[in-house]
């Protein structure tokens, strides 16, 4: 299992402009799995992407748009892209600001199915 | 201070386990003295942790102070100790209707009814409830009057809305597919989506938040914000390309920022 | 007019800042003896002695089993109700070592609450002052001690 989550995440930081992937425990912001560059730090990720992703859920869900497929926050110098993946647990990747998002996009679609 | 006040503080002061706290808090929170209620209500609930009298005075008293949820967990501790309890009840209904939970404050209200038939506010208050919900039921909400910031612009009256910092809308609307008015919910929701924003490209060095935009099941959500005093909501259905959302944000934040400065002058 | 409160002062600033982050209902801070040093919304003495006490004791035990098993010593425990989550952790300080017992609602997570308490203890060995050498307890001392606690503690 950690095997096939390591090598999902290691997909998504092939991406250029990709400082770190993370799969992240979405009701406890915890890590359960990470790849990151020095200087992430994993548990702050963890637990802030899954507040920030928890919060929005409530506004797109009360808003009639559904639960979030895709959650990118765009920064001065960062961005932090988050997408739903499976049995409860949250894809997050911290990135530069400039990266390609569509391309970031595609490889946490493809990581999530392979952890499925 | 009244005789009463005078009369109540000199038999607590006797006697510190004297259920007279109840009554003198009391007094002191009609007279709006809350600070002094609430040391006069803990001082007497320390030598009566379980009289539901006095976590229902206490309860009214952080109603005064505008923390309601906090009146809700004393006046649910109250029921806990007393089922039949009509000041808790009564209490609940009061929260419940607050919070827009008609069928809730509805059934506190004929519990607190049933256990004090005489206590004309209750009846008063399951009238006006009742009312409520019987027009919330004839009449789908009025979408209430709000500047039009955004006329011209596509989705300007469903699908952008201006929010201050506090979650309050100041202009532009918000409607559901199904065309049910969701300004006022969605504008509490952001205030807290923008501060986690804020706080975690922070602590993530990420630099300042400058919008975060989301995919839905059913539509997508843009919110940036447009001054420091102001945040920006785009909603659009699915059929909306995500790049064209940033487009027509970008637009909208420029009329934002032009209508806000307009303010104030 | 939820209130944070603390019987030592340097405490209370890094105690309301870990609140506020971590979005705390409730957070108790004690000896590993169960000693009351700071508090946030907490309304009644008795559950303030209660948790501390309780905490102490959960703390003790699983510190027995920890050394039992010969690991290192315990560090935090947590448990996830179904509307609350519990988190219990023991760390060190210039004044010795503390419990800090902390409730959250589902505003919050323990990641959350881990992220922010490790913040906090830093916080707390940043604040505090250099420590007293001991004095000796005397009976007379020990009930005016605990009398002046519960006035910090609950603003009286």
């Amino acid at each position: 299992m950690t095997t096939k989550f390591q090598a999902a995440l290691d997909r998504v930081t092939r991406v250029r402009g990709v400082r770190g992937a993370m799969l992240v425990a979405s009701e406890d912001g915890l890590v359960v799995a990470e790849s990151l560059m020095e200087g992430v730090r994993g548990n702050a990720v963890a637990a802030l992407a899954a507040s920030l992703a928890k919060r929005f859920h409530r506004a797109s869900e009360t808003a009639a748009c559904g639960v979030p497929e895709f959650l990118h926050l765009q920064a001065s110098q960062g961005s932090l892209l988050a997408t739903p993946a499976p049995s409860g647990m949250l894809l997050v990747v911290v990135a530069e600001a400039d990266i390609n998002v569509g391309l970031a996009r595609l490889e946490m679609r493809k990581a999530g199915e392979a952890v499925a | 201070m009244n005789d009463d006040i005078r009369a109540l503080s000199a038999e607590v002061a006797r006697d510190p386990a004297s259920l007279a706290f109840v009554p003198l808090s009391e007094a002191l929170r009609v007279r709006g003295q809350l600070d002094a209620a609430t040391k006069v209500a803990l001082a007497g609930m320390e030598h009566h942790p379980n009289l539901a009298d006095g976590h229902d005075l206490y309860a009214r008293i952080l109603a005064d102070a505008g923390d309601v949820e906090g009146a809700a967990d004393e006046w649910s501790i109250a029921l806990a100790l007393d089922p039949r309890h009509a000041g808790a009840h009564k209490g609940l209904g009061f929260a419940n209707f607050r919070q827009g939970d008609l069928d809730a404050a509805l059934e506190h209200l004929e519990l607190a009814l049933a256990a004090d038939p005489t206590d004309q506010t209750i009846v008063q208050a399951l009238q006006t409830v009742r009312q409520i919900a019987q027009q919330a039921a004839a009449h789908p909400a009025e979408v209430p009057e709000r500047p039009a910031v955004f006329a011209g612009l596509e989705g300007a009256d469903h699908g952008l809305l201006l929010v201050d910092p506090q979650g309050r809308v100041l202009a532009g609307g918000l409607r559901a597919q199904s065309g049910h008015d969701v300004a006022e919910e969605v504008a509490a929701y952001l205030a807290g989506v923008s501060q986690e924003a804020e706080r975690t490209a922070r602590l993530l060095e990420l630099g300042e938040w400058r919008w975060i935009m989301a995919e839905g099941e059913r539509g997508h959500l843009h919110l940036s914000a447009p001054s420091t005093s102001a945040l920006l909501l785009l909603a659009r259905d699915k059929s909306v390309p995500s790049g064209r959302l940033a487009i027509l944000a970008a637009r909208a934040a420029e009329v934002a920022r032009r209508w806000l400065e307009a303010q104030t002058l | 007019m939820t209130q944070t409160r603390a019987v030592e002062p340097w405490t209370l600033e890094p105690l309301q800042r870990f609140v506020a982050e971590a979005a705390a209902r409730l957070a108790l801070l004690t000896t590993t003896s169960g000693q009351v040093i700071a508090q946030h919304g907490f309304t009644r003495a008795v559950d303030v002695m209660s948790a501390a006490a309780l905490g102490a004791a959960i703390a003790a035990s699983t510190s027995e089993i920890t050394r039992m098993l010969q690991e290192p010593a315990f560090r935090a425990l947590s448990h996830q109700g179904q509307s609350h989550g519990i988190f219990l952790a023991h760390f060190e300080t210039p004044r010795g070592p503390m419990l800090a017992l902390v409730v959250y609602g589902g505003d919050s997570s323990i990641g959350l609450v881990q992220l922010f308490f490790e913040q906090f203890a830093r916080d707390l060995a940043a604040a505090c002052p250099t420590p007293e050498p001991a004095k000796p307890v005397l009976a007379a001392d020990f009930e005016r001690d605990l009398n002046e606690s519960l006035a910090a503690l609950f603003g009286r």
